[in-house]
């Protein structure tokens, strides 16, 4: 070991150019193999089904390596279980997902074809931020085909509504204390300061979004419900004639004869959507309603506040579009 | 309908099940079992030599599927087809499996009656399929989809990108149904899947299978006296599952490349896949010219939400066994389809097929054929595989 820390730089009298690079490389390999190690005891993997998990896990434990499945241009309930996935959900310690049937179509197949048995139903591996908080708008559950894709457990688009973020969170900091209990106080302290700075935006944004309350919204699916919920906006009418079908023109020709009379405050349309019925309508009701397209989660959720930013550009986005009235 | 079982698979399963009632207590009651169903209809106009739907309005591969969790350490599915054939409806046992999910470093057993994970389309279930008919390949060497009671031991490794290595183990009475002679086990198939992505629009997967069957077919009358054509068993093979051609080695290579813009694949996406097989040892008398070979190659582009169009090749180039000699067999097959998918529920499609370069093959080969499919689910229904 000792011979690992003498200097290279203070050759005794004597030693060969060869000698100190020999010393170097030992030096060096050293250093490499304790950090290697140092990496291994620390460094959990973290499977993020949705960009706005994979921010939320940052904040809380940002030596984590994260894979995120999804991003912000994707729509989540029609990822496939690509093989990349399925290694990424091989090797992660924790899963954070949104849950309610949010990832139906995928995730079952990940966590099957990954055979990770720390990420399964049921183990502390796996985290539903849906299991956490109360969901808006649950259906019956239905055997009928033509109802829709139909979420019996309520609306999963809950990370829109920034104290259903805080929940999910501290949900997610106790799971992380429970199963990096090394970690428990870190993470737990980075929790409440985060928490603490989160209260203030949700304030911030709720007195910014009074401007939006009583509203009137065209959108297409129910993405934003718990954000429209939140401040108060109305969502008059969906483009989709049922949920998770495609806008078909007869739906949206009796939408405009309906909304002709009464025009709404905007249409939304979520950034991975195809915008052409929205732009459409929009243009039907005589170019008089903006077409905001908003992006359905973080843009980047490696940046600092990402979570943040977001929320502040809804809420910009929002106000701007409906001020132009 | 076979649904006499070996004893092996059923005891694996046993033990696999038994293990796992110790932690069955501990299971959360928040994982719930889905029930589903599948509705399948098509029309046809011609039947297609080889098919396995029959001229006029037909009721397809329609299925009933439960499946849930069995405690924290294993998983099952049930699923019962049903199609008709003859006028009569048939239902099969298609599948009945326990799984693990709570062992180690990445391994994961399965027990019970299953189909095997060998090529792209097997394991899929045929409801998702983009074309009506199976490609050439299928119908031909694995009686449209290979399904078989055994136990399968998976290991996922632990890469960067996806590699999975499966050793199956199967009674092979679903691959050979008649076996002039046969030896325990019955089938055993070994097979490798690799894939990753490639920036955010692209995703591959390759796969490579080898298929050891110990069961070599029985030879029916006709074939013994060489009689060509007028095969009374025709019928039997349009729905059997099992194996029209078949011999002691199958080799099975396939590839599978996937394009959306952004990864958005909703909105838009092409899907290219190319499977190959070779099939050798056909009996006792075969040479070694005496193989089996059948490719296929298909594209599918999304150019929205709810609106698909393909197009797919198929090769066949078989040796039909005729007592101690061969006949050459040969088909191809060009297939091209659109399909509407107005919600995650429900598929039209319209497919025009053309079949040509017959030889050797039983039933007239239909120049044209226009199908109408149409596929209704209900219910939960499992995730799908890439």
């Amino acid at each position: 070991m000792h011979t690992a820390f003498e200097s290279p730089c203070l050759p005794s009298s004597g030693t060969s150019v060869k000698r100190r690079v020999a010393i170097w490389f030992r030096t060096a390999g050293l250093v490499l193999a304790l950090g290697a190690t140092a990496a291994q005891a620390q460094v959990a993997t973290v499977f993020a089904c949705e960009p706005e998990w994979a921010a939320l896990v940052r904040v809380l434990l940002p030596q984590a390596k994260v894979h995120v499945a999804t991003h912000a241009r994707q729509d989540p309930h029609h990822i496939e279980a690509r093989p990349a996935l399925i290694a990424h959900m091989r090797s992660a310690d924790l899963a954070v997902c949104t849950g309610a049937a949010l990832e139906a179509g995928w995730l079952p197949m990940l966590q099957q074809r990954s055979a990770n048995r720390k990420v399964q139903d049921g183990q502390p591996g796996m985290f539903y931020a849906a299991d956490h908080v109360s969901l808006i708008d649950p259906k019956p559950a239905t055997l009928n085909p033509f109802a829709g894709d139909v979420h019996p457990d309520g609306n999963p688009h809950l990370h829109a509504d920034p104290r259903r973020i805080a929940e999910a969170a501290q949900a997610l900091a106790d799971r992380m204390g429970l199963l990096w209990p090394a970690q428990a106080t870190e993470v737990a302290a980075r929790h409440k300061d985060w928490a603490n700075r989160w209260q203030r935006h949700v304030e911030r944004w709720t007195h910014q979004g009074r401007v939006l309350n009583g509203q009137k919204v065209v959108a297409q699916h129910t993405s934003f419900g718990y954000l429209w919920q939140w401040l108060g906006i109305e969502m008059v009418a969906d483009l989709e004639p049922k949920p998770g079908m495609p806008p078909t023109p007869g739906h949206l020709d009796t939408l405009r004869r309906a909304l002709l009379a009464t025009p709404p405050a905007a249409i939304v349309v979520v950034g991975y959507q195809d915008d052409r019925s929205a732009r459409w309508l929009a243009q039907q009701l005589q170019g008089k309603v903006p077409l905001v397209v908003l992006p359905a989660s973080v843009d980047d959720p490696s940046q600092p506040e990402a979570l943040e930013r977001w929320f502040d550009r809804l809420l910009s986005d929002l106000i701007a579009a409906t001020g132009k009235r | 309908m076979n649904t006499q079982l070996k004893w092996w698979p059923h005891a694996a399963g046993l033990v696999i099940l038994c293990s796992s009632l110790s932690h069955s207590a501990l299971a959360q009651q928040d994982e719930a079992w889905g029930i589903g169903a599948v509705l399948d209809v098509a029309h046809t106009s011609k039947a297609l030599a080889m098919g396995q739907r029959e001229k006029g309005l037909q009721l397809g591969h329609s299925d009933i599927s439960a499946a849930g969790p069995l405690g924290r350490s294993l998983s099952a599915r049930f699923t019962v087809a049903t199609h008709s054939h003859d006028g009569k409806v048939e239902a099969e046992l298609e599948e009945a499996y326990v799984q693990t999910r709570s062992l180690p470093a990445g391994l994961q057993l399965r027990a019970g009656r299953f189909p095997s994970q060998i090529g792209y389309l097997n394991e899929q279930h045929p409801h998702a399929d983009d074309f009506v008919e199976r490609p050439l390949l299928y119908r031909a060497f694995l009686g449209g989809h290979w399904f078989d009671d055994g136990v399968r031991v998976n290991w996922t490794a632990p890469t960067p990108f996806y590699l999975r290595t499966g050793l199956e183990v199967f009674t092979g009475k679903q691959l050979v149904q008649e076996a002039a002679s046969s030896s325990s086990p019955g089938a055993i198939a070994f097979s490798v899947k690799t894939g990753n992505d490639w920036g955010t629009s692209n995703s591959w997967q390759l796969g490579a299978a080898w298929v050891r069957n110990n069961r070599e077919a029985a030879l029916h009358e006709e074939d013994e006296e060489g009689a060509e054509g007028g095969h009374d068993h025709a019928h039997d093979h349009a729905h059997a599952h099992g194996a029209m051609f078949s011999g002691r080695d199958m080799v099975l290579l396939d590839a599978a490349w996937k394009w959306a813009p952004d990864g958005n694949n909703r909105e838009r996406q092409l899907k290219v896949v190319g499977e190959w097989a070779k099939v050798s040892g056909i009996n006792r008398y075969a040479q070694s010219k005496d193989v089996h070979e059948a490719s296929s190659l298909m594209a599918v582009w999304r150019w929205s939400a709810a609106w698909e169009a393909g197009a797919r090749m198929d090769w066949l180039k078989a040796r039909s066994p005729h007592g101690d000699h061969f006949h050459n067999v040969r088909l191809q097959e060009r297939s091209l389809m659109v399909a509407y998918k107005p919600t995650h529920a429900q598929t039209l499609r319209l497919q025009y097929t053309g079949q040509s370069g017959a030889e050797g093959v039983e039933g007239a080969p239909a120049k044209r054929s226009l199908q109408l499919h149409y596929v209704l689910s209900f219910g939960a229904h499992g995730a799908h595989s890439f």
